[in-house]
């Protein structure tokens, strides 16, 4: 029986502002098992962002232990973390980020190419994944090239390119029109059930939440288990 | 400018300290830098004028002669039978302080009686002469009683080596009246009594005689060995028919090989050779306020940039053009201001240190000079705020007018200012090739050495215009081969610098420019000091040279007792001695150098020969002389052609029979025989002895032996064909000790404009770097990225300043060398300084990019991502 995909234990965040602490997360314990697609909600400001870097290993909590895939991140150093992330996770941003100066086809490859993996081995596996994402042909194209929606798409088929055990997807519909987030909802939550991808998403979506496993609510520095999601797990699909 | 916009600029400034603290260092080294060369100049110059006045004083002729001077006859018939009032008889020279080393004096030897007219600072006009009592102290002032100075006049004519010293000077050293003062004149020593202090009436009177000795002429003539001589008889002669009449009386009246020429003739031909060597420090240091206003356009296209949202905003809600226009240029005119001031600053402390260079090598090269304090000229300083607040607006101009330039919406967001960037490439290209060109034509079309600087900067410009063509190109080119390498980030590094052309390809233009100097000056020094090796190897073929003390490097005009030259003759183990002669005689264009060399005619020096040949020079009984080659430039001598010189027996025509390679004198030379010598000039005296051993003989024990024999009277240098080689040599380093400071300090703005370029990159790429943190780079791979790209940025600004610098050295050789000393050599491009040039500029770019690199890698990526 495998562990838990992400299991937060008492996480504390805070920040200084000038003289006083701010507090984002306090208190913090969950845990997330694997092959789950996890919904973040809450207000702007809340620390649902917060909560998904310090997941990602981008960022440190001041307290408490964040254990994704069976690794203690906060046992790790810098470099430890950042090995263990380029293997482990996928990251979808809420603006893509896609590598400006890359096409798309190699900003597939960079995250193979980091994990060692050569570029013609790699070659074969991104352009199965752009045609799996629709942009098959696109490959040579430069991001700046692409829609919004496209780009995101492009986005997913990244973070999924090194086959990560954690997907992070931070807003990835936030800045899309409602007709392109649902498809581009529909192609994250297909290719990661697929593939038994572990999801982790920060929205303030409504389509987002009808995919979701499990809800959580960010409020107060808190993390409230809101509902179980109507997600093809508990429907009893994929 | 609206209270609030005002507020704007400055929290902006306040924001970035690193970015404005770099522009302003940029700005404040460059303008430092020249202001600071400006500074020493005009001190030397100054300096220069204010000696050459108080020796030559109010005269408005002089009666000059040949090498020995003039007989003092030539005075009293002068005053007594030709009605020559106002004469004055000089015989001045050059002393080292026997206990003060590096200290020299002008020795003035003067008529005290009929001075006054001629050199008010030893009347009653200006200042006053302050006789003293013997061990009066120096520090306070008083006006001397009539009787006090007839007696220091007395004691002037009647003490030999009596000699009057300015009161600073002597306050300076220590001296009080009645104290002596041992100095050597060309080797010999003398010792001299202070028995008068010289109080001059005004600042400038006092700088014109720091360092001068004022003595009787009967004095001089015991110091300098010269009795009976005079170096010459200054006049005043009124600008009317009586004067004009005076003149023709006294030229009739003259010995061969004497003239009167117009007071400061001699004097301008030195000033005008200090100028050429000045103008060439000032080129060089304008270079650095060039690069200095990259880093400053850099910086302001780059706070333009930065504020793309604020600047659309305020559009938006109606601030006009004109007012984001002034806004911007407002920003500039305060960096500008604060580094202006801040190199004002700076220009002052840097040319206390640039002073003692600039003095060195004058010295070494032309003339005595004593220049301690750099003089505050203000107009240094307004042409130093003038340069650095109107280059600074000239470089915030494109940046401005880009901000006000667009519409509010698209104000230079990072990609419209990129594609207008790339866009405008065959554009600069264009205008750079365009000022290639310009630059080509103006070197070739004949000129001074200002239009060839004029060239020079016009063709510097152009590479620097198409220098971000060439970088994109070699981009393109380098693209396949670092993919290869390291791949994706390989190809990051690469396109990174394309990505952001509009930055670094001014970061790498200015690099290349700073390179290019450097490799242009490392080039034009290098031939220049293997074309010295080669004359020197050429001219010293003895095994040991003799001769007196000099107190200017390349000027033998010192002169060896004539006993002494034949008892170091029949010194045993001597096979044989040739001797020379250097004087400096008139002629119609001007003072000519003349060297007169009594050498073996199987074994005749092996110059380079430009023209002709010296064979008859040494072979033949004829007169046949031969002239160095900035001698030929300067005064357009030609082989079969004659030079028309003032001998003791008349104007003379000789005839040249070749134009060798020289670099002793930028001056220029006549080279003839000691035979030719004889038969036109009545001096028999020798500068410089060479000595050629006998086969086997050890040169060490030779050497101490001519020590020995020369002991005890004038003092010689004794020194065998290394150590002179050695020594001429330090003295070539020595001269351009200062040109290479000034390389440094132009590498130094490049270097900052670089540090500010990636500094400014990291700041727009904290996003960009982040996503790659979070996608797994880990901060050692970010700042071999970013390392790699600043490198890369370097090899690209090295690789285009070969071509540059080579293009450098070749119109430095043979343009300004040309222009300013008369002399070219062959150019000698040393792989090794090419590599070097190379090597430098990635150098200085992966240091510049060490902290950018370090920040970036050290950034954690949730702040850059949180910022979205």
């Amino acid at each position: 029986m495998p562990g838990p995909a992400v299991e937060l234990i008492h996480v504390r965040k805070t920040y200084r502002e000038g003289e006083s602490e701010r507090v984002v997360l306090d208190d913090v314990s969950v845990t997330i098992e694997p092959g789950q697609i996890a919904v973040l909600v809450g207000r702007s400001g809340s620390g649902k962002s917060t909560l998904l870097n310090l997941i990602a290993g981008i960022d440190r909590p001041t307290a408490g232990r964040i254990v994704v895939d069976g690794i203690d991140l906060t046992a790790l150093d810098e470099d430890a973390r950042t090995r263990f992330r380029r293997r482990r996770i996928g990251f979808v941003f809420q603006f893509f980020n896609l590598i400006p100066l890359l096409t798309i086809e190699e900003n597939l490859l960079l995250p193979l190419e980091l994990n060692g993996v050569t570029a013609a081995a790699g070659l074969a596996r991104a352009r199965g994944l752009l045609e799996r994402v629709g942009l098959g042909g696109r490959g040579g194209s430069l991001p700046d090239r692409l829609s919004g929606g496209e780009q995101q798409r492009v986005a997913i088929a990244r973070a999924l390119v090194h086959d990560p055990a954690l997907i992070l997807a931070d807003e990835p519909t936030g800045t899309l029109d409602a007709e392109t987030a649902t498809a581009v909802l529909a192609l994250l939550d297909g290719l990661a059930r697929e593939a038994g991808k572990t999801v982790v998403m920060v929205t303030h979506s409504r389509e987002v939440v009808g995919v979701a496993d499990r809800i959580f609510s960010v409020q107060r520095g808190g993390l409230v288990a809101q509902s179980t999601g109507a997600g093809p797990s508990e429907r009893g699909g994929g | 400018m609206k209270r609030q916009l005002v507020r704007i600029a400055l929290r902006h400034l306040g924001r970035h300290p690193w970015q404005v603290g770099l522009a302003v260092l940029g700005i404040a080294l460059g303008v430092a830098v020249a202001v600071s060369i400006d500074l020493a100049n005009q001190s030397a110059r100054r300096a220069f004028s204010l000696a050459t006045e108080a020796v030559t004083g109010r005269a408005t002729h002089q009666i000059v002669g040949g090498p020995s001077g003039l007989p003092d006859d030539l005075y009293r018939a002068l005053k007594v039978d030709l009605g020559a009032r106002l004469a004055a008889p000089v015989l001045s020279g050059d002393v080292a302080a026997a206990d003060r080393p590096g200290r020299t004096f002008t020795v003035l030897g003067i008529d005290p009686f009929s001075e006054a007219p001629f050199r008010p600072y030893l009347g009653e006009e200006r200042g006053a002469v302050t006789s003293g009592a013997p061990g009066e102290a120096t520090g306070e002032r008083r006006p001397p009683p009539p009787r006090d100075r007839l007696s220091t006049v007395a004691a002037l004519v009647t003490r030999p080596g009596a000699v009057l010293i300015a009161r600073g000077t002597a306050r300076d050293l220590g001296l009080a009246v009645g104290d002596r003062l041992a100095v050597r004149a060309a080797g010999v020593p003398r010792e001299l009594t202070v028995v008068g202090l010289l109080d001059p009436g005004d600042p400038a009177s006092a700088r014109a005689l720091d360092g001068l000795l004022v003595t009787d002429i009967a004095s001089a003539q015991a110091i300098f060995g010269a009795p009976g001589r005079l170096a010459r008889i200054d006049l005043i002669v009124a600008d009317d028919a009586a004067g004009r009449a005076l003149l023709d009386r006294i030229r009739r009246a003259l010995p061969p090989g004497a003239e009167v020429v117009a007071s400061g003739v001699r004097a301008g031909s030195t000033a005008q050779m200090i100028r050429a060597f000045q103008w060439n420090l000032t080129a060089l240091s304008l270079l650095a306020l060039v690069v200095g206003m990259f880093l400053i356009y850099q910086t302001m296209t780059f706070s333009v940039v930065q504020r793309r949202p604020l600047i659309g905003s305020l559009r938006a809600i109606g601030v006009t053009r004109a007012e984001i226009f002034a806004l911007v240029m407002g920003e500039a005119a305060l960096i500008g201001v604060v580094g202006t001031v801040a190199g004002l600053a700076l220009g002052w402390a840097l040319a206390r240190g640039l002073l003692g260079l600039v003095t060195r090598t004058i010295n070494d090269l032309y003339f005595v000079l004593s220049v301690r304090d750099v003089t505050l000229e203000p107009l240094a300083l307004a042409k130093g705020v003038l340069l650095g607040v109107g280059a600074t607006l000239a470089a915030a101009l494109a940046p401005a007018l880009e901000a006000t330039g667009a519409p509010p919406r698209v104000v230079m967001s990072r990609g419209a200012l990129e594609t207008g960037a790339r866009r405008l490439v065959p554009r600069v290209t264009g205008v750079g090739v365009g000022l290639l060109a310009v630059g080509a034509i103006i070197l070739a079309l004949p000129g001074g050495i200002v239009s060839g600087f004029a060239g020079l900067f016009v063709l510097m410009v152009g590479c620097a215009l198409v220098a971000p063509a060439s970088a994109l190109g070699l981009l393109r080119l380098l693209d396949p081969a670092t993919s290869a390498a390291f791949g994706i980030l390989g190809r990051l590094a690469t396109r990174g610098i394309v990505a952001a052309l509009s930055r670094t390809s001014v970061a790498i233009a200015a690099l290349m420019i700073a390179v290019s100097a450097a490799i242009g000056v490392g080039i034009m020094i290098a031939s220049f000091r293997e074309a010295v090796v080669g004359w020197l190897e050429g001219t010293l073929r003895a095994d040991i040279y003799v001769s007196a003390p000099s107190l200017v490097g390349n000027r033998p005009d010192a002169t060896l007792d004539p006993a002494l030259v034949s008892r170091l003759g029949a010194t045993p183990g001597v096979a044989r001695v040739g001797t020379s002669r250097g004087v400096v005689v008139p002629g119609p264009g001007g003072p000519v150098q003349v060297v007169a060399l009594d050498v073996d005619p199987a074994r005749p020096p092996r110059w380079r020969f430009r023209d002709g040949s010296a064979a008859a020079v040494w072979a033949d009984d004829g007169d046949t002389v031969i002239v160095s080659e900035p001698y030929a430039n300067r005064r357009g001598a030609r082989v079969g052609q004659a030079v028309r010189l003032r001998t003791d027996r008349g104007e003379r025509d000789f005839p040249v029979g070749g134009v060798f390679y020289d670099y002793g004198s930028s001056a220029g030379v006549v080279v003839m025989s000691r035979r030719t010598y004889d038969r036109f000039w009545d001096d028999r005296r020798v500068s410089g002895v060479a000595i050629e051993a006998a086969p086997g003989v050890d040169l060490p024990r030779l050497m101490a032996a001519l020590r020995e024999r020369a002991g005890g009277g004038q003092e010689v240098v004794v020194r065998s064909n290394r150590a002179l080689r050695e020594a001429s040599l330090e003295i070539f380093d020595r001269t351009f000790a200062i040109t290479s400071v000034l390389r440094t300090l132009t590498v130094a703005v490049a270097f900052i404009g670089m540090l500010a370029a990636l500094l400014a990159l990291q700041l727009e790429r904290a996003r960009e770097i982040a996503v790659l943190r979070t996608l797994g780079l880990t901060p050692r791979q970010v700042w071999g990225l970013v390392t790699a790209e600043t490198g890369l940025m370097g090899l690209l600004a090295g690789v285009l300043a070969v071509p540059g610098g080579l293009l450098l050295a070749g119109i430095l050789v043979f343009v300004v060398n040309r222009r300013s000393f008369g002399w070219t050599m062959p150019i000698d491009p040393s792989p090794a300084i090419l590599l070097q040039g190379v090597a430098l500029s990635v150098l200085a770019a992966v240091l510049a990019g060490l902290y950018p690199a370090w920040r970036m890698a050290r950034a954690l990526p949730a702040d850059a991502l949180r910022d979205e």
